[in-house]
């Protein structure tokens, strides 16, 4: 059997990058704190994916415990692995 | 009460103010900030052009880890949207990031008007006429633009 591809229809979404002064996922300041958090700091740190990704640690461990499947950074959909540097 | 994914919501509504992309505009209601409402106007050199679509969104406390509800209001004809308005949507779906954002999310449908995707249709009328019978389904397009300006 050969298959011959007639249409394909591929559609783009667009998205911001946050630039490195925010965290991507709640949108505050890094050097604030998440919205779970009063106080910046060692009680709210940030952590990096080994795809280079910097999210508040609370931010990024709240996702990953939403994803029943797939645990994947949300800016690249890499896998999502600690960088423990 | 403020809760994480309020404040989110919040700067959301933030950005969408000093930053405005062009052809969507969205905000809260009245009284709740979990409920918004939003308009995308027709892509040019659409058969969408000149509409004007009302949607709702609906948040959850679990926002931006889980996405919102989108719903449209005006009538639509079109591949990826169902009967009562639901939007069949990657990005609302199962390609969800908390990366997202009010822009971005209204930005996104508004692309998906002026590409629909037949392949995974929610309103498979719209579907077959947008691959066999363009004509037709631009017909029915702009009616639903003609109702769009009543509504
Ligand atoms: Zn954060
Ligand atoms: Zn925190
Ligand atoms: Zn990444």
């Amino acid at each position: 059997m050969k298959v011959t591809i007639k249409n394909w229809v591929g559609v783009a979404t667009w998205r911001w990058v946050a630039n490195d002064d925010n965290c991507g996922i709640c949108r505050m300041p890094f050097d604030g704190c998440c919205p779970d958090c009063k106080l910046p700091g060692d009680d709210c740190p940030l952590v990096w994916g080994q795809c280079s990704h910097c999210f508040h640690m609370h931010c990024i461990v709240k996702w990953l415990q939403s994803q029943q499947v797939n645990q994947q950074c949300p800016m690249c959909r890499q896998e999502w692995k600690f960088n423990n540097k | 009460m403020s809760t994480p994914a309020r404040r989110r919501l919040m700067r959301d509504f933030k950005r969408l103010q000093e930053d405005p992309p062009t052809g969507v505009s969205g905000a809260p209601t009245d009284n709740n900030i979990m409920i918004w409402n939003a308009v995308i106007f027709g892509p040019h050199d659409t058969p969408f052009e000149d509409g004007t679509f009302k949607l709702t969104i609906e948040f959850t406390e679990e926002y931006p880890n889980k996405p919102p509800t989108v719903r449209f209001v005006s009538h639509m004809f079109h591949p990826n949207v169902y009967a009562d308005g639901g939007i069949c949507l990657d990005i609302l779906q199962n390609r969800w990031s908390p990366t997202y954002d009010v822009s971005a999310i209204l930005t996104s449908i508004q692309s998906l008007l002026s590409d629909p995707n037949p392949n995974s249709p929610a309103n498979s009328m719209a579907a077959q006429l947008y691959k066999e019978n363009r004509r037709e389904y631009e017909k029915r397009v702009k009616a639903c633009v003609e109702q769009s300006f009543i509504d």
